[in-house]
C-alpha cells in the first residue's frame, strides 16, 4: 500500500527541505485573497499610526513624541499559525482500479503535505470524506503542529478504506460547518464527480478565505485505459450502473480522451477561482510529484 | 462406438459440463471501474445478439474433450480393406439332396467343388481355407489350413445327403465361418438376403449358385393298402416345367406288383393306384426314368401281414373296451380282438389261455395284468402300483398321482405336422424309464414335463404308455381327434414288424442290439456301432435306401425314404430371378465387408494434444499481455 510510503524515513528525509507555499498577508483587507494577519502583541514592529483615544498607551512611541511632538502609536505584527487541512477523497472510485492504488497515492500525498506543513509548526490535519448510507462521512485527525507528532497520523492514514459515493460539495459543507479560521485546504481527489458539484465546492472553500490547492489523482491503468479487449460489462463502482461495452483500442482511445477532458475541465475551474491545480497521475510517480511537480506549481517550496 | 455405454456416457458428460460453463460465461465478464464517466465515448456492442461467442479457448477445450470422449468411446471409420497375404477363407457347401442333382457330366456338388478348387488355386500363397458343410446341421469338415492336398481331399470327401438343407443349418454354418475374412457359399438355391447380410457384418461373402436344371420326378408317398383287401396308392410328382415321362415300378419282395410308364404334365402330381397286393411285406416303389435326383426315386412302405393276430383289450370299463377294440380293428382289420374285465380275466386266465394263440398286443386300460404275456403292451392310463410289484420292477414305469386334466399342444411323429392344443381328461403323472422315447408331453405351466405318450423296447417287447384316461368315449369323440391320432400311431408302432423299420431320412432310428452292431449302408459300406447301456444302437440314415443292422444273430432292416417338396423342386424359381437378389445381397454384403474397421484412437488423441498445445500457447500469450490475473 502506497500510503505506508509516506511514513518511511527515507522518503520523509526528502521532504525535510520543503515548506508549504502559503500566501501570508500582513493585514487583512477586504477583497484581498490572502491569509490575514492580526495586529497585536508581537516582537516584530510593523507600522506607526497616530494615536487615537482608546488606544493602548503601552504602545506609544515616546521617542517619536519627543522628536515630533506628536503622539505616535507603534504597531506590531502578531504571528498566527495557519491551519492546513489535507482533504482526501475516500470514495469507492478511489479504490479502483485496485492495481492503480489511487487512494494510497492520495493518502501519501496528503500525509506528505502534512509533514511539510509541520516544518513551520503550522497546525495540520488530514481528513477523508465519502458518502456512507446516504450521509456524508468526514473523518479527520486532530491538528498536529510539530513533526514529532507526525507519526500520530499513521493510524488514521492506514485505516482509510475506499467506499461510498463522492460528494465533494457535501464534504465542503461539513468542513465549513466546523467554522475553523481560514487556512489552507488541499483537496486530493480523482474528481470523477459531477462537474458543477466540484466547482461549487471549491468556490465555497475559496469564499471562506481558505487557500485552496487541488491535487488531481488518477491511476495509471485508468488514465491509459489498459483493459483486456473483448465484450465486457462495466459497472460503476459508486452508482452500480452497468453498461455493456466493447473494450479495445477504440475504447481505450475514448477513455484517454475522457481523462484529458476531465483534467482540462478541472484545470479551468481551478484557474477561474485562483486555485492551484496539480496532477498526480500514476502511483509510481509519488516521489517525482512531491519533489518536482508540487514545487513547480508552488504548492510546496 | 460405445457412447451408449454408461461409462463412456459419463465421459461425454464432461462436454456437457464445459458447455454449461460456457453458457454461464456467456453472460459476459463484468469489470468494475471507478466511474462510467470514463466510458462515455466508448463504442456500444454490436446490436445483434450472438448466441455462440467466438471464444477460441472454449472451442479448443471443446475440441479436446470431444476428441478424448470419442477416443474413449471407440470411434472408428470403415475403410477399404487392404489387400494382403494370409487371409482366411471359408468354403461353405450345401449338402442337401438338391446338390446331388445330375447336370451334364456330374452333380451340382461336383460343379461347386470345381469352383472351390479354382478359388483355392487362385488364392495367393499363405491364404488359409476351411471347409464347412451343412444340410440338417452345420459341420466343419476341415479346419483352417493352407495345405492344399488336405483341402482337395476334404472337398473330395463331400457327399450330398438325401435330406433337405435347412435354413437354420445355413445360419449355423455361416456362424462357424465367422472367423474368416472371406466366405464362399456354394448352394443350389439362393439363401435369404438377411442371412447373407448377417454374415457380411464380419466377412466378405461370395455366393456361388450352382445348377440350373429343373428336371426332376419324385415319389411323394406310397400307401401299400391292405393285402388282398384294398388297393395301394403311389403319388408321383413332376417338378419340371415341361411334360415328363415316368416309368414306375413297384415291387413286393422279389416279385413285381406294378410296372407302368406314365406321362406327367408340367408340375403335375398324380396318384397311381395299384394292387391290392397279395401279401404283406416291404413294398418298394421305383422311378426308372433318369432324372436329376435319385434319392426321391425310391420309396419303401411296409404292408402289414394279413395273417390273423390276437389282441387282448383289458379295461374295467366296458365302454372303454369297446372303443379300444374299434380303434385296434381300424388299425388292422386282421386282428382278432378279445376284450375282458381285468378282474374276471385273472380268474379265468389259467383255464382259458393255455391253448390260445400268443398275443400280438395287450392293451390295458387302468389295469395291469402281468400274466397276459403279449409280444407288445400298451398301457393306457396305467394304475398306481407299488414299486416292489413285478410290473414296476420289470418295466420301470411308476405312477405318482393324477392330474385333473392335461394339454397336448403338439407332437410330432416322423414328418407329421404338429396339431393344435387339446385339453384331455384325467391324466396320470407317469415317470418313464430312460429307454422310452417321448412322443407327446403335457404342456402348460403346471405339468410341462409329464409324458402323455411314450414308447420303448423292454426285454419283453415294445411297451407303450398313454397317460390320459379314455373313458366316456374320449377316443371316439370328434373333439378329441388328437388323442385318437396319438393312440393309433402308438398302436401302429407297437404292432409293426420287429425287424423292419420304415423311416424318413434324417430321422434318429433306435434298433435293439447286443454289444456291437454291424451297419450296412445303402452304398454297401459297412460300419460298426456300439450299443448303449439300454441295448440299442442309434443310427441316422442320411442316404435314401436300405440299412441293415446286424447284432447278436438278429437282423433289422431300416428303410429310409427321402422326399422334400422344397428340396426336390429344382425349378421352384426361375434361376435368373432367384439369383438376382442373392447377387444383390452378396454385392451389398461385399460393399460392407470390403471395408474394414479403422480405429481413430490415435488420431483423436493427437488432435486433443494439438488443441491443448494451441490453447496453452494462447494462454501464455494472454498472460504475457494482460498478466496472470486475466488468464
Amino acid at each position: 500500500m502506497l500510503e505506508a510510503r509516506a511514513f518511511e524515513p527515507e522518503f520523509l528525509r526528502k521532504l525535510d527541505r520543503l515548506v508549504l507555499g502559503i500566501k501570508r498577508a500582513r493585514t487583512v483587507r477586504a477583497g484581498q485573497r490572502a491569509l490575514g494577519r492580526i495586529q497585536g502583541l508581537g516582537i516584530e514592529p510593523e507600522n506607526f499610526k497616530a494615536y487615537a483615544p482608546g488606544d493602548d498607551l503601552r504602545f506609544l512611541d515616546w521617542n517619536a513624541f519627543a522628536r515630533f511632538d506628536e503622539l505616535m502609536l507603534r504597531t506590531y505584527r502578531a504571528d498566527r499559525q495557519v491551519e492546513v487541512t489535507a482533504l482526501v477523497d475516500a470514495s469507492a472510485s478511489m479504490g479502483l482500479p485496485e492495481h492503480d492504488d489511487k487512494l494510497g497515492l492520495a493518502l501519501a500525498i496528503g500525509a506528505s503535505l502534512a509533514y511539510i506543513g509541520m516544518a513551520d509548526n503550522d497546525a495540520v490535519r488530514i481528513g477523508a470524506f465519502s458518502m456512507h448510507r446516504g450521509a456524508m462521512k468526514l473523518d479527520a485527525t486532530p491538528f498536529h503542529r510539530r513533526r514529532e507528532s507526525y507519526v500520530n497520523f499513521r493510524p488514521f492514514v492506514m485505516s482509510v478504506k475506499a467506499g461510498g459515493e463522492t460528494r465533494l460539495g457535501a464534504a465542503v459543507d461539513q468542513l465549513l460547518l466546523q467554522r475553523r479560521p481560514a487556512g489552507m485546504v488541499v483537496v486530493i481527489s480523482d474528481f470523477l464527480v459531477n462537474e458543477s458539484d466540484a466547482a461549487d465546492a471549491l468556490k465555497r472553500l475559496v469564499a471562506a478565505r481558505h487557500d485552496v490547492k487541488v491535487v488531481h489523482v488518477m491511476g495509471e491503468q485508468e488514465s491509459t485505459a489498459s483493459y483486456p479487449s473483448g465484450l465486457f460489462r462495466v459497472r460503476d463502482s459508486e452508482t452500480g450502473e452497468v453498461r455493456e461495452t466493447v473494450l479495445g483500442p477504440a475504447t481505450a482511445a475514448a477513455i484517454r480522451r475522457n481523462v484529458e477532458k476531465i483534467a482540462m475541465r478541472m484545470r479551468e475551474i481551478c484557474t477561474t477561482h485562483a486555485i492551484t491545480y496539480a496532477q498526480a497521475f500514476g502511483a509510481g510517480n509519488l516521489e517525482s510529484i512531491m519533489e518536482r511537480e508540487l514545487p513547480r506549481l508552488g504548492i510546496v517550496r | 462406438m460405445g457412447l451408449l455405454n454408461p461409462q463412456n456416457f459419463i465421459y461425454g458428460l464432461s462436454l456437457a459440463l464445459l458447455v454449461l460453463i460456457y453458457l454461464r460465461s456467456r453472460s459476459r465478464p463484468t469489470i468494475e471501474v471507478s466511474s462510467l464517466m470514463l466510458f462515455d465515448e466508448a463504442p456500444a456492442p454490436v446490436a445483434s445478439v450472438r448466441h455462440v461467442r467466438i471464444d477460441p479457448l472454449f472451442w479448443l477445450e471443446t475440441a479436446t474433450l470431444t476428441a478424448l470422449t470419442l477416443a474413449i468411446a471407440g470411434l472408428y471409420v470403415m475403410r477399404p480393406r487392404t489387400p494382403g497375404h494370409g487371409r482366411i477363407h471359408a468354403l461353405v457347401f450345401d449338402l442337401g439332396a438338391g446338390m446331388s442333382a445330375r447336370e451334364g457330366s456330374g452333380a451340382r456338388l461336383d460343379q461347386a467343388r470345381r469352383e472351390a478348387m479354382e478359388i483355392i488355386n487362385q488364392a495367393p500363397a499363405g491364404d488359409e481355407f476351411s471347409v464347412i458343410a451343412y444340410a440338417l446341421e452345420a459341420q466343419a469338415r476341415h479346419p483352417q489350413t493352407a495345405n492344399l492336398a488336405d483341402l482337395r481331399k476334404a472337398l473330395g470327401d463331400l457327399i450330398p445327403m438325401a435330406v433337405p438343407a435347412r435354413t437354420a443349418a445355413l445360419r449355423a454354418a455361416l456362424i462357424r465361418a465367422r472367423g474368416a475374412s472371406e466366405i464362399d457359399l456354394f448352394a443350389d438355391r439362393p439363401p435369404a438376403a438377411a442371412i447373407l447380410a448377417d454374415a457380411a457384418s464380419t466377412a466378405r461373402v461370395n455366393f456361388h449358385l450352382v445348377g440350373s436344371g429343373d428336371s426332376n420326378l419324385a415319389i411323394v408317398s406310397l400307401d401299400p393298402g391292405i393285402p388282398r383287401s384294398t388297393r395301394g396308392r403311389a403319388v408321383i410328382r413332376n417338378f419340371s416345367a415341361r411334360p415328363h415321362s415316368c416309368e414306375l415300378a413297384i415291387d413286393l419282395g422279389n416279385s413285381e406288383e406294378f410296372h407302368q410308364t406314365l406321362m406327367l404334365a408340367p408340375r403335375e402330381q398324380v396318384v397311381v393306384p395299384f394292387g391290392p397286393i397279395r401279401t404283406g411285406g416291404v413294398l418298394h416303389a421305383r422311378i426308372l426314368t433318369p432324372d436329376a435326383i435319385d434319392a426321391d426315386n425310391d420309396r419303401y412302405a411296409y404292408a402289414p401281414s394279413d395273417r390273423p393276430a390276437q389282441v387282448l383289450v383289458l379295461s374295467p370299463d366296458a365302454a372303454v373296451r369297446d372303443d379300444i377294440a374299434r380303434v385296434v380293428l381300424a388299425v388292422n382289420a386282421n386282428f382278432q380282438i378279445e376284450t375282458a374285465d381285468p378282474a374276471r380275466y385273472l380268474a379265468d386266465a389259467n383255464a382259458s389261455r393255455p391253448s390260445a394263440k400268443p398275443l400280438e398286443l395287450a392293451v390295458m386300460h387302468d389295469c395291469y395284468v402281468p400274466a397276459a404275456g403279449a409280444a407288445s403292451t400298451l398301457l393306457i392310463y396305467p394304475p398306481q402300483l407299488a414299486k416292489n410289484l413285478p410290473y414296476a420292477a420289470a418295466i420301470g414305469i411308476s405312477v405318482n398321482g393324477t392330474l385333473a386334466s392335461a394339454d397336448i399342444s403338439s407332437y410330432a411323429m416322423g414328418e407329421a405336422p404338429g396339431i393344435e392344443s387339446l385339453t384331455l381328461g384325467a391324466t396320470r403323472i407317469v415317470a418313464i424309464p430312460e429307454w422310452m422315447d417321448l412322443i407327446a408331453t403335457a404342456t402348460g405351466p403346471a405339468h410341462s414335463s409329464i409324458p402323455l405318450a411314450a414308447i420303448g423296447r423292454a426285454a419283453g417287447g415294445p411297451v407303450g404308455v398313454l397317460a390320459f384316461d379314455v373313458r366316456d368315449h374320449l377316443l371316439l369323440a370328434p373333439d378329441h381327434l388328437d388323442a385318437l391320432v396319438l393312440t393309433v400311431d402308438l398302436i401302429k408302432q407297437l404292432t409293426a414288424a420287429r425287424d423292419i423299420l420304415i423311416v424318413a431320412t434324417g430321422a434318429d432310428v433306435s434298433v435293439p442290439a447286443t454289444g456291437t452292431a454291424r451297419v450296412t449302408q445303402p452304398d454297401e459300406s459297412v460300419r460298426t456301432v456300439t450299443a448303449d447301456k439300454w441295448g440299442r444302437v442309434r443310427i441316422r440314415p442320411l442316404q435314401a435306401g436300405r440299412y441293415i443292422v446286424e447284432s447278436g444273430g438278429e437282423t433289422t432292416q431300416v428303410f429310409a425314404n427321402y422326399y422334400d417338396a422344397a428340396e426336390s423342386d429344382l425349378g421352384a424359381k426361375p434361376q435368373a430371378e432367384a439369383k438376382a437378389p442373392a447377387e444383390k445381397a452378396a454385392a451389398a454384403s461385399n460393399a460392407q465387408s470390403a471395408r474394414e474397421v479403422q480405429p481413430l484412437v490415435f488420431i483423436l488423441i493427437a488432435l486433443a494434444l494439438l488443441a491443448l498445445t494451441i490453447e496453452s500457447a494462447m494462454l501464455i500469450g494472454h498472460a504475457g499481455r494482460w498478466g496472470m490475473r486475466h488468464v
